[in-house]
């Protein structure tokens, strides 16, 4: 059986092979991202089984953990490389007709770049490894929010990178803190030796770690770019930074505070702040008349939920966190790919523009609706589970303040229903009567994102399919030990 | 004397950090923000390298006689900090060149002109 290193070599080659095809072979490049993920998406599929009874633990270098750079590629690793892959897959089929104009070849390197980032930070080992995967992550969407080069995408990216550098050196002190401390860079060997070090010498490089991932995860003071970045980048990239990148952070935050800190004193404040970061994002998307910016604030009310869900901690929780992950992975993703075709044939990002547009576009509108709803969570859909999911959760731990929590996140999807049923209201009972002439997306933006309502309405109606997956990728982050014996043997 | 001579370096470095958080969080001009940046950098880099020092140490390789592993400085941070100065080089060109942009777009680099986009 081949390694999981491939994972990550087979993105990373074939990133690099793409300024080589532009010499001679122009017409295949678009195609390279798309065949490097199909492999990304075949192989984690195939190791999914096995890495379920087992984790598999890659050495690099020939030496065993800790002196060694390692992969763990576990539950949540390959939960998580299988879920980038997908998604990353469709939205570059959906690129294929939509990127035409600008520098077409570096918007492909890029995009396999970050893709490769973030598959790199999922299943690493080692700290100052995730640092290095989260920087490739981080630049190359730096540079991909400005991929239009137009006032709105430079600003946006200009703010987005003074804010991330400063998160990645803040992260980079961190480590530096604890590798001062326990002489070692390794996770699991980090976790095994935590509990001899004082309380008040952890507690810096924690707060250094959380505060420089939650940049990147748009936790709620550090949240300040994502509007931005997320609106004025080319919509396939709105998808994949809204649906991937800041999933990826909140694994980030999610792996320090429960593999290596093992800190359950300070979940409580992050559930606070997560309630916090859902109201604020939640009741801004609420007021918003431009329909990317309404879609960015709602991933910001949408991680709200998801890192409430990982700070109640216990099984059910964490399952109904990473649940939410993935059904808002795959919704925000249908969603910013159908308004990116709205938009393009709009040729406006006002939700005034877009009225009427249910019998234009009716494919994409209706692919919108299903994201929309399924977000909102109403059953048939994906979200439905994945909040009901939560909801047990936090009524399960009998403890009055996560009670009055999910009551206040409660309240953040009675908003989040009312602006999305708004542009709902929109697309389809607005604009001029008659008979507009249909101009429907393309076919190869339409087939991603029927296979995005595939998944929505088939895991929604049988959340079973997922379930055992996600329910091991919790145990994972729950036991610490565990994980810690896996990775020393 | 002694608490400076073996705590030097982290003064300087820590200085360094918040010289670089300072300058961005104050100055308004985007050249002057990456400045910061950029000592920023420098300051979570010689931070790295103070914490693998070890006083009069040497590079770890045994080119003399006698050198002992006690005498040799931490290989590991040294590794890190290749890395993440090759890391700041990218993230500084970057900047620079969207900086080249905005100057095109806007006719300035003051970042408190540049509000176009607001919550």
């Amino acid at each position: 059986m081949v390694s999981p290193v491939l994972l990550i070599a087979v993105p990373l080659g074939l990133a690099f092979a793409i300024p080589l095809f532009t010499l001679f072979w122009k017409a295949v490049i678009k195609w390279i991202p798309a065949a490097a993920l199909v492999f990304n998406l075949i192989f984690s599929l195939l190791l999914l089984p096995r890495v379920l009874e087992n984790p598999v633990i890659v050495f690099i270098g020939g030496w065993r953990p800790p002196f060694c750079i390692n992969l763990v590629a576990g539950p949540v690793g390959i939960l998580f490389s299988a879920i980038i892959a997908l998604v990353g897959l469709l939205v570059s089929i959906y690129a294929l007709d939509y990127i035409k104009e600008g520098a077409v070849e570096k918007y492909h390197i890029l995009y396999l770049l970050l893709l490769t980032g973030a598959t790199g930070v999922v299943l690493t080992g080692d700290i100052f490894n995730l640092f290095v995967f989260f920087e490739v992550l981080c630049i190359s969407s730096y540079a991909l929010v400005a991929y239009l080069r137009d006032k709105a995408g430079i600003e946006s990216a200009v703010k987005y990178l003074i804010q991330g550098a400063v998160g990645s050196s803040l992260l980079l002190i961190g480590i530096g803190l604890l590798y001062g401390q326990f002489g070692t860079l390794n996770m699991a060997d980090m976790a095994g030796r935590i509990d001899s070090a004082s309380t008040i010498s952890l507690f810096v490089p924690m707060v250094l770690l959380i505060t420089g991932l939650g940049v990147e995860a748009a936790i709620f003071p550090l949240n300040a770019w994502l509007p931005d970045a997320h609106s004025s980048a080319p919509s396939s990239i709105s998808a994949i930074l809204s649906g991937i990148a800041i999933e990826v952070g909140l694994y980030a935050v999610a792996r320090v505070v429960f593999t290596i800190f093992g800190a359950s004193s300070i979940l409580l404040f992050l559930s606070l702040l997560a309630i916090l970061t859902l109201l604020v994002g939640e009741m801004c998307a609420f007021s918003q008349n431009n329909i990317k910016r309404m879609l960015a604030y709602s991933s910001i009310g949408q991680i709200g939920l998801i890192l409430f869900a990982l700070a109640i901690a216990t099984s059910y929780g964490v399952t109904g966190g990473l649940f939410q992950l993935l059904s808002h992975t795959l919704a925000k993703a249908l969603l910013f790919l159908a308004a990116g075709y709205m938009i393009y044939r709009a040729g406006s990002m006002d939700i005034s523009d877009l009225e009427g547009m249910g019998a234009k576009m009716p494919l994409t509108s209706l692919a919108f609706t299903i994201g929309a709803f399924s977000l909102v969570g109403l059953p048939p859909f994906i979200g439905f589970p994945s909040k009901f999911l939560i909801v047990r959760a936090a009524l399960a731990t009998k403890e009055t303040v996560l009670i009055v929590l999910i009551g206040l996140a409660l309240v953040g999807t009675v908003i989040e229903g009312a602006y999305f049923f708004r542009v709902v209201q929109a697309l389809y009972f607005k604009g001029e009567k008659g008979n507009p002439g249909r101009n429907e997306a393309p076919i190869v933006a339409l087939l991603p994102m029927f296979i995005l309502v595939l998944l929505i309405v088939v895991v929604g109606i049988y959340p079973k399919l997922v379930t055992d997956v996600l329910n091991s990728a919790a145990t994972e982050f729950l036991s610490r030990l565990e994980y810690v014996r896996n990775v020393l043997g | 004397m002694s608490f400076l001579n073996s705590y030097i370096y982290y003064i300087g470095a820590f200085g360094l950090i918040l010289i670089g958080l300072y300058i961005i969080l104050v100055k308004h001009n985007l050249i002057k923000v990456i400045i910061g940046l950029g000592v920023l950098d420098t300051g979570v880099n010689l931070f790295l390298i103070s914490v693998g020092y070890v006083n009069k140490g040497t590079a770890p390789i045994f080119s003399k006689p006698g050198i002992g592993s006690e005498h040799m400085v931490d290989a590991v941070p040294q590794a890190l900090v290749l890395t993440a100065i090759v890391i700041g080089v990218a993230v500084l060109a970057l900047a620079l060149s969207l900086a080249i942009r905005l100057y095109q777009h806007y006719g300035t680099l003051n970042l408190r002109k540049v509000r176009e986009q607001r919550w």
